[in-house]
């Protein structure tokens, strides 16, 4: 019981940094349907940022709404300068568009860095933890799932009681008809992007703290993370991206645990599997979104 | 039994025009296979040993990049996941090929005894296109449940998933796979002593590529990559196409995985991971994902492209040997320069011509048109079919609602072979909504769909077709970067498989017949809105329908034009012995045609009869003109 209890909490805490990297996938999916996957690379680019400003002696204090600035200029950046070429492209190109944004993001710092691993030192109290009856919570866990806590009801104001929310739900739901009401397209893709690069951000915050090193392609996981658990929540859907992200980051956990010792090492594999088998049988992901086609 | 059958009947074979098809993709794919080994020997004699390295790799990326092909060019499907079933051809090769005594070093405790299997690299091939086909299947069932099409993401993830699972057990199963740092590494001779295997590979994945895309099942996989829901109203079924396309697809990835590890000696997990996934595909994307000419192209680009991009790295301008100062770009004179020429060129691509270098332009059909006269003349088009196939469509009672909205309740029309039946009513009246319950589109809530007494409510739109009753589109679903021909061939090679002892109409017919003629090699996308909408009908009529279901024919259509749509749609049933129902909101083009009418409102059929009695009805009126009238 303890131990489940244990699991429980640890999945959650992974899970709430899936979920947002989830929710900033599913944002640009609905407005623009392009499955992002360089997505990963605001984290790549605010690894740099963190390997640099903290060799420079800064404090992870100032270092996390730098990074979290990084994070959204380059979400801003990569827009301007592949995805707004593509638009309306077919899916096939928009895919595509992203694998190469991914690419280009990191071969740059393949060239201009190197491909080594460039470390960082951790905050203090990451390893921490703290008894709460017979658990011993990390301090990160809990300020991982209090910060995304406090993140997803502020994103979900934001979308459902402000103008920009609207405009962005009517943008998903039809975004040409959005257009002819008067939603300026590049104001609420923009924002989008924007939005994105925000959740990736503080996302990215908690995994280089845990992590404590980057590579040109250390952005590869966190978005192959981001990716599945949209796509496991139902695309388009952003509660479902959320869901997505807590169940990906609890089976995790949860498999890692009670697998036997000698396959516990292909965990990551064994939830692949599974996420193949759940399209299998549930194609739309875990809440359907309404989609008709008009014939 | 020797049946005799229809003078089409050759036609129903795997390939509808064999010197078209066959002997011209042969021919083509030779010469292509000659410039392409002339140029690397040409090459490698200049560059000596690290050139000869090049050229070979080159071939062996060419084959796996032409067996990609096979699957994406074909089924609009993109797959990131090629280069895992690699993973798992070239893991199973190496396993099968590595003599037991050198096994023993690398995986002494190999599961089931594999560490004593010697099958010699042959058997060793064999073995690694079973085991990657047998796994193929089992993704490829996913990938259908998952509802795969052109451009499908939730397709595109699994294949992604198939990457990282293969990637992820290589990684962490040392016991099979010798890990991440120690990898298998073996000397069946180091490097290939001869290099006949390869040319017979390349040459082989060249010619199955392109025999592929002309065969029966690869012209129906492409329907259904332009459009999937079209390609299913034309009674294709994209689910079967697309398996046979990843199978054989798959099969060619096996053989070229199983030579890249052969002739680089060792096989490590990232061998076959991210990278050579985006080496791969640039290359396809590069040279014109649709083409097999522009595989083969682009891999030849690509890999010109990036070795001077190394060699620049290194050495800057100097690889010119012209004495020009590089120094000014020394920022991007650096190593890992072709790293990103990748990235760039697959983004480039992507933005700017996203259909790559050679869209889907063959040599070998370049070859064709210029060697082969064309018919310039029309054909006349034949007699009308003596019309034995009496049939009768019964929709009765059928009901639709959509959340609260009753679109359809209780409606329902009849119609018999040589009959033109019309449904008209204002815009919302269900109209389009019963031609989808007809053909499978849309489920009814309760009712039936009768054709000569058989029960369709509930079959699949492809075998509604096949049944017999085949629709067109109000808002236009032509297959876009096919032909004029090639549209109207693909639904007829459909027909021809079910009714092969009935005589169908030749492609050229139906063209010249719906005032095509002038336009026959045209792209449908490049049509104008009055001959997209003739397209439609000849398409239709290919499948050789008992009933050909019109959905607003005329939409948009000037008068003079409607008119002409009148005497189209005739001849067209005639041709073909169909009855037809069509839909239309313009009185005058309806009451031209019909033979009787049916009036839907608000989801009920409010008035019958023939086009005299419908015009009289008071309550056809006030449907149209609103309660005045009344």
């Amino acid at each position: 019981m303890t131990e489940l209890l244990q699991n429980l909490i640890d999945g959650l805490g992974r899970g709430s940094i899936y979920a947002l990297l989830a929710l900033g996938v599913a944002v640009i999916f609905g407005v623009m349907h392009l499955l992002n996957f360089a997505h990963g690379e605001l984290i790549t680019v605010s690894g740099y940022v963190a390997f640099w400003t903290i060799s420079e002696g800064w404090s992870w204090y100032l270092v996390t709404p730098v990074i979290i600035g990084t994070a959204i200029v380059t979400s801003l950046v990569i827009e301007r300068v592949a995805f707004s070429r593509v638009r309306g492209s077919s899916d096939f190109t928009l895919l595509l568009t992203s694998f190469g944004v991914h690419f280009v993001v990191s071969a740059i710092f393949l060239l201009y860095v190197s491909a080594s691993v460039k470390t960082f030192s951790e905050p203090g109290w990451v390893a921490n933890t703290f008894p709460v009856g017979s658990l011993n919570i990390e301090v990160y866990d809990a300020v991982v799932i209090g910060v995304t806590l406090v993140t997803l009801l502020a994103t979900s104001w934001l979308i459902q009681r402000t103008m920009f929310g609207l405009a962005l739900r009517a943008a998903a739901a039809d975004f040409d008809t959005a257009r002819l009401m008067g939603v300026r397209s590049d104001t609420v893709i923009r924002g989008a992007f924007a939005l994105s690069g925000l959740l990736a951000g503080i996302a990215g915050v908690f995994w280089l703290m845990r992590s404590g090193h980057t590579t040109p392609t250390v952005g590869i996981t966190p978005m192959l993370k981001g990716v599945l658990a949209a796509l496991i929540g139902g695309l388009g859907s952003l509660r479902g991206a959320v869901l997505g992200g807590i169940v990906l980051g609890l089976a995790e956990v949860l498999l890692r645990s009670r697998l036997p010792d000698s396959v516990a090492s292909l965990t990551e594999g064994f939830v692949f599997l599974m996420i193949a088998l759940l399209f299998i049988f549930r194609p739309q992901g875990l809440i359907r979104v309404a989609h008709a086609e008009r014939v | 039994m020797a049946e005799p059958r229809g003078p089409n009947a050759a036609h129903a074979g795997m390939f509808p025009n064999l010197r078209r098809d066959v002997a011209f993709p042969i021919v083509g794919v030779g010469l292509l296979f000659g410039v392409f080994v002339a140029v690397g020997l040409l090459y490698q004699n200049s560059f000596g040993g690290a050139g000869e390295r090049l050229v070979t790799t080159a071939m062996i990326n060419a084959i796996i990049v032409l067996g990609i092909q096979i699957y994406v060019g074909n089924t609009g499907v993109l797959s990131f996941g090629h280069i895992g079933f690699g993973a798992i051809a070239g893991y199973t090769f190496a396993i099968f090929a590595i003599a037991p005594a050198e096994k023993i070093k690398r995986i002494p405790d190999a599961p089931l005894g594999l560490t004593d299997v010697d099958m010699g690299s042959w058997g060793a091939v064999g073995v690694a296109i079973a085991v990657t086909v047998v796994v193929a299947v089992f993704v490829g069932i996913g990938l259908a449940r998952s509802g795969a099409e052109s451009g499908a993401v939730a397709a595109t993830v699994i294949t992604l998933a198939l990457l990282f699972v293969t990637h992820e057990v290589a990684r962490h199963w040392p016991e099979l796979t010798g890990g991440e740092r120690a990898g298998l590494s073996f000397r069946i001779g180091g490097k290939l002593d001869t290099r006949v295997p390869i040319y017979l590979a390349l040459a082989g994945a060249l010619v199955l590529a392109r025999l592929f895309a002309q065969s029966r099942r690869g012209r129906l996989a492409k329907a259904g990559r332009e459009d999937d829901l079209a390609a299913r109203a034309m009674g294709v079924n994209p689910m079967v196409q697309q398996m046979i396309a990843l199978l054989t697809s798959v099969a060619v990835v096996s053989v070229g995985a199983s030579l890249k590890v052969y002739e680089t000696g060792s096989l490590l997990p990232e061998d076959f991971f991210f990278f050579f996934t985006l080496l791969t595909l640039t290359m396809l994307i590069v040279g014109g994902r649709n083409s097999v000419t522009g595989a083969l192209f682009g891999v030849a680009v690509i890999t010109v492209g990036r070795e001077l991009a190394r060699r620049m790295g290194q050495d800057g301008f100097e690889v010119f040997g012209l004495g020009l100062d590089s120094e000014p770009l020394d920022w991007i004179f650096r190593e890992n320069l072709q790293t990103v020429f990748l990235g760039v060129a697959m983004l480039g691509f992507m933005i700017w011509r996203p259909k790559g270098l050679l869209s889907d332009w063959e040599f070998d059909d370049w070859l064709y048109r210029r060697f082969t006269r064309t018919q310039s003349a029309p054909p006349v088009p034949q007699a009308t079919m003596s019309d034995e196939n009496e049939a009768r469509l019964e929709v009765s009672n059928v009901s639709v609602v959509f959340g609260g909205f009753q679109a359809l309740s209780q409606s329902g029309f009849e119609v018999s072979s040589g009959e033109v039946v019309g449904i008209i009513g204002p815009n919302g009246a269900g109209k389009t909504t019963m031609l989808n319950v007809i053909t499978g589109l849309v489920p009814a809530t309760s009712g039936q769909v009768r054709l000569n007494g058989k029960e369709l409510i509930g079959t699949p739109s492809h075998e509604v077709a096949r049944a017999g009753l085949v629709r067109t589109f109000q808002n236009l679903r032509l297959f876009g970067s096919l032909t004029v021909r090639e549209n109207v061939e693909v639904t007829r090679l459909v027909a021809i498989a079910e009714h092969d002892d009935r005589s169908t109409p030749e492609t050229d017919v139906l063209v010249a017949a719906a005032g095509l003629w002038d336009h026959r090699d045209r792209r449908a996308s490049e049509l104008d809105y009055g001959n997209s909408r003739r397209l439609e009908l000849a398409r239709a009529a290919a499948a050789r329908p008992l009933f050909l279901l019109l959905d607003e024919p005329t939409s948009g259509m000037s008068d003079t034009e409607s008119l002409a749509m009148v005497e189209q749609v005739q001849t067209m049933a005639a041709l073909v012995g169909a009855g037809v129902v069509v839909i239309d909101h313009d009185l005058d083009f309806i009451i031209g045609i019909c033979d009787r009418i049916y009036c839907l409102d608000r989801g009920s059929v409010i008035a019958s009869g023939t086009p005299v009695e419908i015009q009289a009805d008071p309550a056809v009126q006030a449907a149209y003109l609103g309660s005045s009238a009344s």
